[in-house]
């Protein structure tokens, strides 16, 4: 701001505010070396401006005001968002601001923009003898704030619920720069019957590793990062605090904000990353060995959990009754496999919860219905067709998965529908996803397989949402094993 | 104190084992753990939930198999172990097993009998088989007199709501 603009930013003033600053008050301001006043111009006319003063403590807004013909454009968050740099580059790592009790539009501004209130000063205003509230926000949130609502944003993000130990590099939630994930054990081998490792342990020998691995391959450090993101829940408790651990650290560190993601929107996030042309409202199904949850998101950021299972996820269901049919576990891709050669009619297995008229799942009961056909027919001295019996089973899941996504995506009406999670890679249950929601005019969007199974990458893009709206993490946050979404 | 069979009771159904599992739930105090051990889908999570629920927790009892352990909040915060997953004894001390031991709740122990030897000293084992006809056997068998009394009084429990209209 130079005394040119002084004329125009005078009408501004007075037009804003009941005892305006004076021409010497300006002229005052702008001669001082601690301050810094900036202006929003748009064809050689002013719309607003605002200045700060640099102390020991941050930066202290003095005045910011924008013309009453370019309110409600984002005049005044630019322009905050423009300080909030200067005060940053500046070295300062806390802004604070007074504002009228009365002014609840400035209020609600400056919380949006990731203020927080501090306290009352009682009858700070001379004219009306009204409060002032003092507000005050952390630069490096601000800043990372500002870099996410312009889509410049990088954000390294940490996921440890379960097995993988995984980070990644994310440009504007969604330019992948790099997506490490150190596989505890080797995919096949796994699959092959090898018990995952679960040892918190893992995480933490691999962990740093991992890091420093995404940040090569992304070709940047710490100090290019604008925040550090983390999955704190649901998941393994032992995995999580390790993950949790790591990324607060970091944070403390390095000064950078801290993002805390749920592990299901993460999912959810995976398809977008896959397909940036899904569109909210939409209806998720997240299934894993370890989740079954359908999920309503009415837009990006809110989330509505409409029904999980109240017992076994649909992996473990799956993983179960390989064990049961001696397939070894988890053997999930296994009964999948065989299933693909028998008949699904062959045996009529329960339909649990079809007409419950809610969206919760139960799998436990059909686990037991598999098992005591099984002891029925052996009892019989009767021969077990595995395919038909695999073939079955899976039918039995996938009727009842099938038949809640459909009720879900009639009843919000929506046009797109996601499916997450390691059981996505299920052909059988992606193909009746498929027709039956085609039927009814509903897109069906499934990642690729690298990204249905647990990443960091789907993090971070969950991540960039949250930061956009200022959802930050504190310190003092906990990993919850049930943490819930919506 | 040696190890003694205590007795058996039977349940013909899922609703039945859940009954079960509240009957046991007012008797539970502090620290006490018992261990539950039969086939995939012979009931030890049902009987869990039966538990849960009779120790006032209001969530959903869901399988621990992924998780390893669940806590859930009631009138003592109960500690639900699936140890399924495991493939090594020094894994538990990476779960917190042993602290959750101590930790003041009571803990249910799936598929404890794959480390009889870091099991505590004095608990209380439920071995659950299945019928011809898919009856339910719950054999309890006490690991020291805490799991004796604790027997006892659930043997009780069942046979008196076994006679209740």
């Amino acid at each position: 701001m130079e005394l040119a603009h002084m004329a125009a930013a005078l009408t501004i003033e007075s037009a804003s505010f009941n005892t305006p600053w004076t021409p010497g008050m300006f002229a005052e301001e702008l001669a001082q070396d601690d301050r810094v006043w900036l202006v929003a111009i748009d064809a050689g006319e002013l719309l607003g401006y605002g200045g700060i003063m640099l102390a020991p403590d941050g930066a202290h807004v003095m005045n910011i005001a924008v013309a009453a013909s370019a309110r409600r454009q984002g005049t005044a968050r630019a322009l905050m968002m423009a300080l909030a740099r200067e005060a940053a580059g500046r070295g300062a790592r806390r802004m604070t601001l007074e504002v009228r009790a009365t002014n609840t539009a400035a209020l609600e501004l400056y919380r949006g923009l990731g203020f927080d209130s501090l306290g009352v000063r009682p009858g700070y205003y001379d004219d009306t003898g009204e409060d002032a509230v003092i507000m005050w926000a952390d630069v490096a949130r601000l800043t990372a704030i500002a870099a996410a609502r312009e889509g410049i944003d990088v954000i390294l993000a940490i996921e440890t619920s379960c097995d993988e130990t995984a980070a990644s590099v994310m440009r504007g939630g969604s330019e992948t720069l790099s997506s490490v994930v150190a596989t505890q054990v080797d995919f096949h081998a796994r699959f092959g019957g090898v018990v995952p490792e679960i040892a918190s342990r893992k995480h933490t020998e691999a962990i740093v590793g991992v890091v420093d691995e995404a940040l090569e391959q992304a070709g940047l450090g710490f100090g290019d990062l604008d925040a550090v993101a983390v999955t704190y829940g649901p998941g393994l408790i032992g995995a999580l605090v390790v993950g949790v651990a790591y990324a607060k650290g970091l944070s403390l560190a390095t000064g950078l904000p801290l993002v805390g993601v749920n592990h299901l929107e993460g999912h959810i996030f995976a398809n977008r990353l896959a397909d940036p042309e899904l569109t909210t409202p939409l209806i998720a199904l997240v299934v894993s060995g370890g989740h079954t949850s359908l999920i309503h998101v009415p837009e990006w950021g809110e989330y509505h959990t409409l029904g999980s299972t109240l017992d076994d996820a649909a992996g473990e269901a799956f993983d179960k009754v390989a064990k049961l049919l001696g397939l070894g576990y988890p053997g999930g891709p296994a009964i999948s496999r065989l299933a693909e050669q028998g008949d699904p009619a062959a045996i009529p297995f329960p339909r649990a919860m079809l007409h419950s008229g809610d969206y919760d799942f139960s799998l436990s009961g059909l686990k037991t219905a598999v098992l005591t056909y099984v002891r029925h027919e052996q009892a019989a001295g009767r021969e077990i067709d595995i395919p038909n019996l695999a073939a079955s089973f899976q039918a039995a899941v996938i009727d009842v998965q099938v038949a809640k996504a459909v009720r879900a995506a009639e009843e919000y009406g929506v046009r797109d529908f996601c499916l997450g999670g390691g059981v996505a890679a299920n052909t059988a249950l992606r193909e009746a996803l498929r027709v039956a929601l085609a039927a009814r005019g509903v897109r069906l969007s499934v990642p690729p397989f690298s990204l249905c199974t647990d990443n960091a990458a789907m993090i971070a893009s969950a991540a960039h949402f949250r930061l956009r709206n200022g959802g930050f993490l504190g310190l003092d946050a906990e990993a919850t094993a049930s943490l819930p979404l919506g | 104190m040696a190890i003694s069979l205590k007795g058996a009771i039977a349940s013909r159904t899922e609703a039945e084992t859940i009954a079960l599992g509240g009957m046991l739930a007012p008797l539970l105090e502090p620290d006490d753990v018992i261990a539950l051990s039969g086939d995939l889908g012979a009931g030890k999570t049902c009987l869990t939930k039966g538990v849960a629920s009779g120790l006032g927790v209001v969530e959903h009892v869901t399988s621990p198999t992924f998780n390893i352990m669940l806590e859930h909040h009631g009138r003592l915060t109960l500690y639900h172990f699936d140890l399924y997953r495991l493939e090594r004894a020094d894994q538990l001390e990476d779960i917190d097993f042993f602290a959750a031991l101590e930790a003041g709740g009571a803990c249910i122990i799936e598929w404890g009998e794959r480390f009889p030897e870091r099991m505590p000293e004095d608990y209380l084992a439920v071995e659950i088989s299945i019928a011809e006809d898919d009856t339910r056997h719950f054999t309890l068998v006490a690991y020291g007199p805490r799991g004796d009394r604790l027997a006892n009084a659930w043997l009780a429990t069942a046979e008196a709501g076994r006679v209740a209209p």
